[in-house]
């Protein structure tokens, strides 16, 4: 029970009907995914990534070798409770709506219906897709379907995830999340397979990666050691005058090195999340997704998820509430270096929604109940967002920015 | 159990939502009442009513049939085609559930479309009448012919092998067999079989002067205080002046005569002029039938006559009873087309798990129509196994006989000469089309779907 997923020189060959035409999609693979780990499989068009996805989860056969997950076969219901998939197209009923659509992937896994109602307006929530639930999928743009299908592969809280080229269709703002989702679910102890081959996406979030090509692994590794350049440094630095970086480049040189000094672009990511969601504080009307940055409160890392989430099942949660903050405080200053104020606010918030005991906590702040709520949210994320993007990128950029450093130089 | 739900609810909800029942469900709404008013029939109260019934049964199940096939073959395949399948199967949901919950969801829209439509039916049948000028004698026609639910008892086939061996015999020691016989024209074999077949028609046939008795066992009317019908037809070896034969009915317990007892119960008897090579009924107070259930009828062929009357086999006498209520008959007949619609929805399950959409559905229609001409497929394939050697005997025909059996047991066949639809019979029904055929179509798809790999695209 070492490895979350693991494959013994998995092959798949296609032949036509008549055994020949035989294609090679997935070669000998041995793939050994830890626990609490995150997997990217890279690889150009028709390297094998979703075959072999369909062969983890039991869609198709191998033709030789085989597969474990989570220590067993997938064709275990016991197994299978425990994992979420989202493939890589938005396979979804057309005549459902949304909120239909969760409920019925939510009683496949035999989900009580409390619950299942709780994390139904959570993941609606953190999707962005609330105001639009009532529409059926078929009136869907392809992004708002992708995001049905996200919410589809997280209502039972999966242990293992795999996602199939999670971020295609979806606009930078969903994107975004699904990375930040990816970072929180990872913290929580939970392994996620991501397959893409947009770079950046896994660069940001996965601990290892493999490329895949013509169905074999070309190269596999931890990101950081793969992508680092020893032999280069950069320095980030606030606003400083002339004559510091006059001496910088004179201590450079002396040390008989080459450098560049150029003030970093914003990301277009930044850019564009900022403009977004200043028109959505403006409230210009939209019939499309709500883009937020929240992740669904069961989702969410906490000290002991498992309990929270039992607590929130039970109807007696208002005196659970003031006991939460004293854990949360106990935890993050000790896992994550970034303190996130209004993440914590916006959980509360979240949790608050469903349970009506709530109001006396409400009551201990300034925030008025219903309508002054959404505000606050918003304004939240807003922070969350531009708090969010200065400090995890500070951690993020150090291995970023040299890159684009040194292509200008070369 | 939940997944199994969850799954047949959405079922449901597909057929609903991709208004693929509506289409049906217009047509019969619209169709129904109109043919409720339009259908005259010949003319009579009855016969408009048998018409109705008849044409209405008939075009629900026909279009619930086919709504059926398509429904449970477009669930599966679409899936498959469509991909969502692969959301499905990764969950904690088993194969066979899978399948299950399509059937129960194909199952139920079927029992909540037949309720309505059989409903609406119902209705009509139950209204027509009071809105029709019709004469009393009509109407007790209606009633005695229409709104009930007749058991029908035709006497027990006797068996004459031994009866012809004997005679075989003598004529053998006798030395009175034919010539063809003894010259080998004619198989002893076909002779013998020549022999039972006069001495059936012996046993059927009246000579002038002369008497025939039926003894009928397990006669069980519903209510002694009404009547049942004696149902009869003459054939005759001389055409009688008039084409009319005299006779002398009685109908009753004809062993208190025999013990010499006193009489317990009425013995009935009618004397009667009836016209050749048509039905007859005679109407018979239920009270002369014994309590266990025994009764006599006995044919006089009068002195008058100049013919042997004969009995054509099979439906020559029949003694018919008032055994049940029309609704419940009404009701059986409902649950007929239901086990119809069961195995239907199997069968397309089956096909959609290794067949495309349009294949699947032709596949279906294609036993279903086999299914509707049952008779004539089994009787045509049992001329050709006759000739055939015993290798195709052994492999087409249990094949062949394993295609359902609608048009023998068509609801219609029941309800418009208000025959008896007995639980028993409904639950033979029940057990060779569902228990056995169905079942046995079921477990194939759940055999193939289970090794199928659901992911491969077959172009
Ligand atoms: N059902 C199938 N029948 C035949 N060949 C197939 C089938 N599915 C996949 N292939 C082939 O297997 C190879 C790998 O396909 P796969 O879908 O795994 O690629 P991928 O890495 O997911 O590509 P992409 O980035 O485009 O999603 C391709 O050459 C493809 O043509
Ligand atoms: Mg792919």
């Amino acid at each position: 029970m070492e490895y979350a997923i693991e494959t013994f020189s998995l092959t798949k060959i296609f032949s036509d009907w008549w055994g020949r035409d035989r294609v090679y999609a997935v070669d000998d693979l041995n793939l050994q995914i830890r626990y609490n780990e995150v997997f990217g499989l890279l690889g150009p068009n028709g390297s094998g990534k979703t075959t072999t996805l369909k062969m983890l989860l039991g869609l198709l056969y191998p033709t030789k070798g085989k597969t474990l997950c989570l220590g067993g076969d997938v064709a275990n219901p016991k197994i299978s409770a425990r994992i979420g998939f989202m493939p890589e197209e938005s396979y979804l009923y057309r005549y459902l709506n949304a909120r239909e659509t969760l409920d019925f992937y939510g009683r496949l896994f035999g989900l009580p219906s409390k619950l299942r109602k709780m994390r139904i307006e959570a993941l609606l929530d953190m999707v962005g897709l609330k105001a639009v639930a009532n529409r059926p999928i078929g009136t869907f743009s392809k992004g708002m379907a992708r995001r049905i299908a996200l919410a589809q592969a997280l209502i039972n809280d999966p242990d293992l995830l795999m996602l199939d080229e999670p971020t295609t269709g979806l606009d930078p703002i969903g994107t975004r999340q699904i990375k930040d989702l990816i970072l929180h679910l990872a913290k929580r102890g939970k392994t996620v397979l991501l397959c893409s081959h947009l770079l950046a996406d896994v660069e940001d979030v996965c601990d290892r990666i493999a490329i895949l090509y013509g169905g074999k692994i070309q190269s596999e590794g931890k990101v950081k050691e793969l992508l680092q350049q020893t032999n280069k440094k950069q320095i980030i630095t606030d606003y400083i005058s002339d004559t510091a970086l006059d001496k910088i480049k004179q201590i450079v040189r002396d040390e008989q090195a080459d450098c560049v000094i150029t003030s970093p672009m914003d990301k277009l990511e930044t850019f564009f999340i900022r403009t977004v969601t200043t028109a959505q504080q403006l409230s210009s009307p939209t019939s499309g997704a709500i883009s937020t940055t929240k992740i669904g409160h069961f989702l969410a890392p906490q000290a002991h998820p498992e309990n929270i989430l039992d607590e929130l099942v039970s109807t007696s949660v208002s005196p659970e509430v003031p006991s939460k903050p004293p854990t949360t405080k106990q935890v993050i200053p000790a896992e994550t270096p970034e303190p996130k104020p209004d993440e914590q606010l916006l959980s509360k918030l979240t949790e608050q929604a469903g349970p009506p005991e709530s109001k006396p906590v409400v009551g201990t702040k300034p925030v008025e109940p219903q309508v002054s709520r959404k505000e606050d949210v918003k304004k939240s994320i807003l922070d969350s967002l531009t708090g969010h993007s200065s400090t995890q990128k500070a951690g993020g950029e150090q291995t970023d920015k040299p890159q684009a450093g040194d292509s200008g130089n070369a | 159990m939940r997944s199994i739900w969850a799954v047949a609810t959405n079922t449901l909800k597909q057929a609903v939502r991709m208004k693929i029942a509506v289409v049906f469900i217009i047509l019969l709404i619209v169709l129904l009442p109109a043919m409720g008013v339009s259908m005259t029939g010949d003319g009579t109260l009855k016969g408009r009513l048998q018409t109705f019934v008849s044409y209405g049964f008939s075009l629900t199940s026909f279009l619930l049939s086919l709504l059926t096939i398509v429904v449970s073959v477009y669930s599966l395949t679409s899936d498959i085609q469509q991909k969502q399948i692969y959301t499905v199967l990764t969950k904690p949901i088993r194969r066979f559930q899978l399948l299950l919950g399509k059937l129960l969801g194909i199952i139920l829209l079927d029992v909540a479309l037949l309720v309505l439509f059989s409903a609406v039916i119902y209705a009509i049948i139950i209204y027509t009448p009071k809105f029709y000028k019709a004469s009393q004698a009509e109407r007790a026609q209606l009633d005695n012919e229409f709104f009930t639910a007749r058991a029908g008892l035709i006497p027990p086939e006797v068996d004459v092998k031994q009866e012809a061996d004997d005679t075989y015999n003598k004529l053998e020691e006798t030395g009175q067999l034919p010539p063809d016989v003894t010259d080998n024209k004619i198989s002893r074999e076909n002779y013998k079989k020549n022999l039972e077949q006069s001495i059936k028609l012996g046993k059927r046939a009246v000579a002038v002067g002369h008497e025939l008795v039926w003894e009928f066992h397990n006669v069980k009317p519903l209510d002694p205080n009404q009547s049942f019908f004696i149902r009869f037809k003459y054939d005759v070896s001389v055409n009688p002046p008039n084409l009319q034969v005299f006779s002398n009915w009685f109908a009753g317990d004809d062993r208190q005569l025999k013990y010499g007892a006193k009489v317990q119960t009425p013995i009935y008897s009618f004397e009667r002029k009836d016209l050749i090579r048509t039905f007859h009924e005679i109407e018979v107070p239920a009270d002369c039938v014994a309590e266990d259930g025994y009764l006599a009828v006995g044919f006089f062929n009068a002195l008058l006559n100049n013919t042997v009357v004969i009995f054509p086999p099979e439906d020559g006498l029949e003694v018919l009873y008032k055994a049940d209520t029309f609704t419940a008959n009404f009701i059986r007949a409902v649950f007929l087309i239901l086990f119809r619609l069961i195995f239907l929805a199997c069968l397309g399950i089956l096909a959609s798990t290794f067949l495309s959409f349009p294949v699947a559905v032709l596949f279906c229609l294609t036993i279903f129509f086999t299914g509707i001409i049952s008779g004539f497929c089994l009787e045509s394939f049992d001329y050709l196994s006759k000739n055939l050697s015993s290798i195709y005997s052994y492999t087409v025909r249990p094949i062949v006989q394993l295609l359902p059996q609608f048009d023998k047991f068509s609801p219609t066949k029941f309800l418009v000469p208000a025959r008896l639809l007995s639980w028993s019979l409904l639950a033979k029904v029940a057990f060779s089309l569902i228990c056995i055929k169905a079942v046995l179509l079921w477990l194939v798809a759940l055999l193939i779907f289970s090794y199928k790999e659901i992911a491969k695209v077959i172009v």
